[in-house]
């Protein structure tokens, strides 16, 4: 078992950080990308995880931290190639695929439009259901902040999502 | 006044005692307040919705084999099987999204329904759970062997695509599917029979029935659970 528990704790949480990727990243093939780096940053750094200690608290923190990283260097790229059509890219793999596009691309193009650090909070309090403590020492700031960055997020998905 | 502040951490389970006694005080006056958590509320089931079909899904071979390629000297059959079973594919999301986009609704009114406190339904930490009569009869309850006489009728016994036991119910005004883990009965797909009466003027794709049903065969990996099994799994506690 001690060599196996950290992979077989992380192909557990697998179904969870897809979901979080998914959260933070607008499409599937963007979470799968950061999930893929996120996994290889763990297993490179698994000597820093601590046996006993949260593996999922540990993994998240990977994996935001990527994200961040990944999001500068997308606005960097950005300025230089020609900006990417806002929204998703609905693609013309037929009538269903753009069906479920309309029909769930509404939730990405609101979380899309926070801004980053209210997209985090709301992923991790909202989307993985942790608690508020739990999503604070994750993010590494305080409890006021999270709850500011938090109400503030719900305020603008609300006004997004419940105005039609 | 209640601020969102307070009301949303009402809403999360994440205010004291006394908050708690305030904002319940107060939407028991305020029919705008009952409104404006109304639309929280809204907003959460959908981003449940909207992102609850990932965890189910079936993750890509590219993403398990990073870490299966380090205990490749481990002959584990229970990962070999998820293996093979994770390229069968499901539906998938197409099917899911559709279904998933049709029953957010039935999501938030089930939690409208069933409030906090009694009932059958109980939000813990933003994830709706089975308690009371309905926990019990998804503990217990055989689909082949139900008395006439069940408040709850059982449904389908089935393995997600995680390797959970799930089960659909209905039960007077709510139907859905429950999904065993750790913490008891998850419940990610809800429908409550108010919208299919067709009240507040919710657009309707078909019947809560067969929306679950739907639901729960593209949920489903391999077959239903026949008599046998289900009693099998049922006595050894749904793991």
């Amino acid at each position: 078992m001690a060599t196996g528990t950290f992979e077989e704790g992380m192909l557990a949480l697998l179904p969870r950080l897809r979901r979080f990727a998914r959260s933070l990243a607008r499409n599937e093939a963007d979470a799968d990308d950061l999930c893929q780096l996120s996994i290889e940053r763990a297993l490179k750094s698994r000597d820093q995880w601590q046996q006993g200690t949260r593996l999922d608290a540990w993994m998240y923190r990977i994996m935001r931290n990527m994200w961040i990283d990944e999001a500068r260097a997308r606005t960097r790229r950005a300025a230089t190639f020609a900006p990417e059509e806002d929204g998703l890219d609905v693609g013309d793999d037929g009538h269903e695929a753009i069906e479920r596009n309309v029909a769930v691309g509404e939730v990405d193009r609101a979380m899309a439009k926070l801004p980053e650090e209210q997209r985090e909070v709301i992923a991790l309090v909202l989307v993985e259901g942790l608690a508020y403590k739990e999503a604070a020492e994750i993010l590494d700031i305080p409890m006021g902040t999270l709850t500011s960055r938090l109400v503030r997020g719900r305020q603008a998905l609300v006004q997004m999502l419940e105005a039609a | 006044m209640i601020e969102d502040e307070l009301l949303i951490a009402y809403a999360d389970g994440e205010c004291s005692e006394a908050e708690r006694a305030q904002v319940e005080q107060a939407l028991a006056e305020d029919p705008a307040l009952r409104e404006r958590l109304e639309r929280h509320r809204r907003v959460a089931a959908r981003l449940g919705v909207h992102y609850g079909p990932i965890v189910e899904a079936p993750v890509p071979d590219r993403l398990s084999d990073l870490l299966r390629k380090q205990e490749a000297d481990v002959i584990d059959f229970a990962a070999a099987r998820e293996t093979r079973e994770s390229r069968r594919r499901l539906p998938g999301w197409g099917n899911w999204g559709a279904i998933a986009a049709s029953l957010a609704v039935g999501l938030f009114a089930g939690q409208l329904a069933f409030p906090n406190r009694g009932g059958v339904v109980e939000n813990r930490q933003g994830a709706l759970m089975a308690r009371g009569e309905l926990a019990e009869a998804l503990n217990v309850q055989l689909a082949s062997a139900q008395p006439e006489s069940a408040r709850v009728r059982i449904g389908v016994s089935f393995q997600n695509a995680a390797g959970q036991y799930c089960r659909s119910f209905e039960t007077g005004k709510l139907a859905g599917i429950g999904c065993r883990s750790q913490e008891g009965w998850s419940l990610p797909i809800t429908h409550s029979a108010d919208e299919a009466a067709g009240k507040g003027g919710y657009r309707q794709a078909g019947s809560g029935d067969a929306l679950v049903m739907q639901a729960a065969e593209a949920m489903m990996r391999g077959a239903a659970l026949d008599a046998e099994s289900e009693r099998k799994v049922r006595d050894n506690g749904w793991r």
